[in-house]
């Protein structure tokens, strides 16, 4: 009797926790003020991997769809898949549009062969797919009306941290630990570099880079990985690390935070978002030196201002780069000084023109 | 070359093995006692989140206390928490691997939840970590001094202590015996005079305290974050309580051995000597060999005979 009273409580938690993993957050209605605009345009998310609040990808969609709505006045809501193939990806995207969110943005590479499905399912709603085309699974891309495929230049991104980073050091060593070796950190590893060689070749600073300090750690979740690598760095006379690694990026961040609040003078270059706040050890000091950003936020936003204006750029594949403002480093650099965030800001405007080219291959860089 | 590379390794190595050396002997608390713990994963996890938590929040006021109060505190609170184990495997006679699924699952959603509700973000950062000292004079001592002594973390040596502590607490007392007696041979203990549910309850308490130590230690030395996940480390602790045989010097070895190998694959790509080898090889290294010495060793395991079932008084 005992037992089948044990078994049922069990089975009661194992529901409870599987309905809390897939659970269906309170939407942040913002539609107050939409007055008497016709029926107001109903935004929906789906998450990548991992949670709303990430301090990256999925964060900083959802800010950007946060942004558009307090400015618009439009319902949103997001939705946790309750894992990270295509069929939970499809269900999510299902659940969001048959409750009339017919604008629907999707972080992320992994929603490619979902959204070529979608696209073709509901003809009537549009979709944002961010660092990722639509395609049945070959990388042919099918972009069809209601799809708007956005990429960014990273390595323009990264361009501007690692000329920041050498303006900064002036003399020194600097590593690279990436995440997964795919495309958008690839770029981002490369246009780091191309920013270091210019400021060495154009500001006389003097920064090396040694092949066996630019690595790939092989997985975005491996914090021990990432603190031990940054260790081994730092202890063989490297002074900032690029990390575009997720959670191996935060190990590096802590180990740099270990040997700062010892004293050591030792940084960490930031990603996709500004990370400043990740790194304080102590009285508001941050181990960030600055961070390679990308305008995720800004994108989402755009998207939705577009389709509000009946300016829906479906059917396209757009990139966000300096020319449009989809990419650089933060507004607030404690860390830089200002002259050295008046010569990044010159390199953005000379990119945004088209004065200055970054490559976005190998060619002769490292890894 | 080869030794300035493991002098070089050894103080990250250590760093990496700790929280699974003291989740690993919570275990071995829990399972020597009857109750398999399969559950260390969510324990840790939920480790994890209160010392994240309660550094993060108590950090401002005392700046170097907090580590310790924080440890303390997740100590504490997920001994409570793995009272539900115990509640479950002991009062209620439930199946002992269930249970500790479903402390997995419930830790894992249960702390994303708290750490939303508390602080808005699934993620808990802390700002300051356990500082990393060189011990005067003990680091002069050749070879020794430089593996042991410096880049060290005073909650190593706490740990290292517990450890000792609960060698002589298992083998040196009577509790040890007791607890010991009820993992073997429960009936026997029982018409002894002994309280076989009082003991798996204490014995499933301290695994809990030993777990959330290790998670909130993995905290403090090595992430700085609490992000939702204990990315398997309670379940390496649990292969190396296996692989351990259940004996304190025994998951001391397992788990130093797991946390050299894990370093060395960890860190082989910047270190040129190891970068030639591919990193697959290096970082499947230690499961290949826990898999072989599970193997060679399932004949002659040293299990606690009475693992796994649920103590019937009733039954002879």
């Amino acid at each position: 009797m005992k037992k089948w009273l044990a078994l049922l409580l069990v089975v009661v938690f194992v529901f409870a926790v599987t309905g809390c993993g897939t659970p269906t957050p309170p939407a942040d209605d913002t539609g107050d003020d939409a007055g008497d605009a016709p029926a107001a345009l109903k935004v929906g998310m789906v998450t990548d991997a991992g949670t709303i609040d990430d301090k990256s990808f999925n964060q900083g969609t959802w800010e950007g769809i946060q942004l558009a709505a307090g400015d618009f006045g439009l319902e949103t809501r997001y939705l946790q898949p309750g894992g990270t193939t295509e069929a939970d990806y499809i269900t999510e995207i299902g659940n969001l549009v048959d409750a009339g969110f017919m604008f629907v943005v999707c972080p992320g590479f992994k929603f490619e062969t979902a959204i070529f499905d979608v696209q073709t399912r509901y003809p009537d709603a549009k979709f944002v797919l961010i660092d990722g085309f639509p395609h049945a699974g070959d990388w042919n891309p099918v972009v069809n009306d209601n799809v708007v495929s956005i990429f960014f230049a990273e390595h323009e991104s990264g361009f501007l941290a690692g000329l920041a980073t050498a303006l900064q050091l002036r003399e020194g060593e600097v590593g690279f630990i990436g995440g997964m070796e795919i495309p958008p950190v690839q770029k981002f590893n490369w246009g780091f570099q191309q920013g270091v060689i210019y400021a060495n070749e154009n500001h006389g600073t003097n920064i090396v880079m040694n092949a066996e300090n630019f690595i790939y750690e092989g997985s975005f979740d491996n914090v021990a990985g990432g603190q031990v690598l940054a260790a081994a760095m730092y202890d063989k006379g490297v002074d900032a690390i690029f990390a575009a690694a997720g959670g191996v990026g935060i190990g590096a961040i802590n180990e740099a935070k270990t040997r700062a609040a010892k004293g050591e003078v030792v940084w960490i270059v930031g990603v996709d978002v500004d990370q400043y706040a990740d790194g304080i050890y102590e009285d508001g000091k941050s181990i960030i030196l600055t961070s390679a950003m990308k305008g995720i936020d800004v994108a989402a936003y755009d998207m939705i201002e577009a389709e509000l204006n009946g300016t829906f750029p479906g059917g396209q594949i757009l990139t966000f780069n300096a020319a449009n403002g989809g990419i650089g480093i933060p507004k607030e650099n404690p860390n830089l000084d200002p002259e050295v965030v008046a010569l990044v800001a010159e390199a953005l405007a000379a990119m945004a023109a088209g004065t200055l080219v970054v490559s976005d291959v190998q060619g002769e860089l490292l890894r | 070359m080869m030794v300035d590379l493991i002098y070089q390794l050894f103080p990250y190595a250590i760093a990496f093995t700790i929280p699974l050396l003291i989740t690993s002997l919570g275990g071995l608390f829990s399972e020597r006692s009857g109750v398999i713990n399969i559950g260390l994963e969510g324990l840790m996890l939920m480790g994890m989140f209160v010392g994240a938590f309660v550094i993060s929040s108590v950090e401002a006021l005392y700046p170097t206390a907090a580590v310790w109060i924080g440890l303390l505190a997740a100590a504490v609170i997920v001994a409570l928490f793995a009272l539900l184990h115990a509640f479950a495997c002991v009062t209620l006679n439930a199946n002992q691997v269930i249970s500790g699924i479903a402390i997995n699952m419930i830790a894992g959603a249960v702390t994303v939840y708290l750490a939303r509700f508390f602080t808005g973000s699934g993620n808990v950062q802390i700002i300051r970590g356990m500082p990393r000292i060189t011990i005067a004079y003990l680091s002069d001592i050749p070879i020794l001094g430089q593996l042991l002594f410096t880049h060290t973390y005073a909650s190593t040596w706490l740990i290292l202590l517990i450890l000792a502590l609960a060698t002589f607490l298992l083998y040196k007392t009577r509790f040890g015996l007791r607890l010991r007696a009820c993992g073997e041979q429960p009936h026997a203990a029982d018409s002894a005079g002994v309280n076989v549910y009082l003991m798996r309850y204490m014995a499933v308490l301290i695994s809990g305290a030993c777990a959330g130590l290790g998670g909130a230690t993995f905290i403090v030395t090595l992430s700085g974050e609490f992000n939702g996940t204990a990315a398997g480390l309670g379940f390496l602790a649990l292969a190396a309580l296996i692989f351990g045989q259940w004996k304190p010097w025994g998951i001391l070895g397992a788990t130093f051995f797991f946390g050299f190998a894990t370093t060395v694959a960890n860190v082989s790509q910047v270190i040129p000597v190891l970068a030639q080898i591919p990193g697959i090889y290096l970082k499947t290294f230690p499961y290949v060999v826990t898999l072989l010495a599970l193997i060679l060793s399932s004949k002659s395991s040293q299990a606690p005979k009475a693992i796994g079932e649920p103590y019937d008084k009733g039954k002879r």
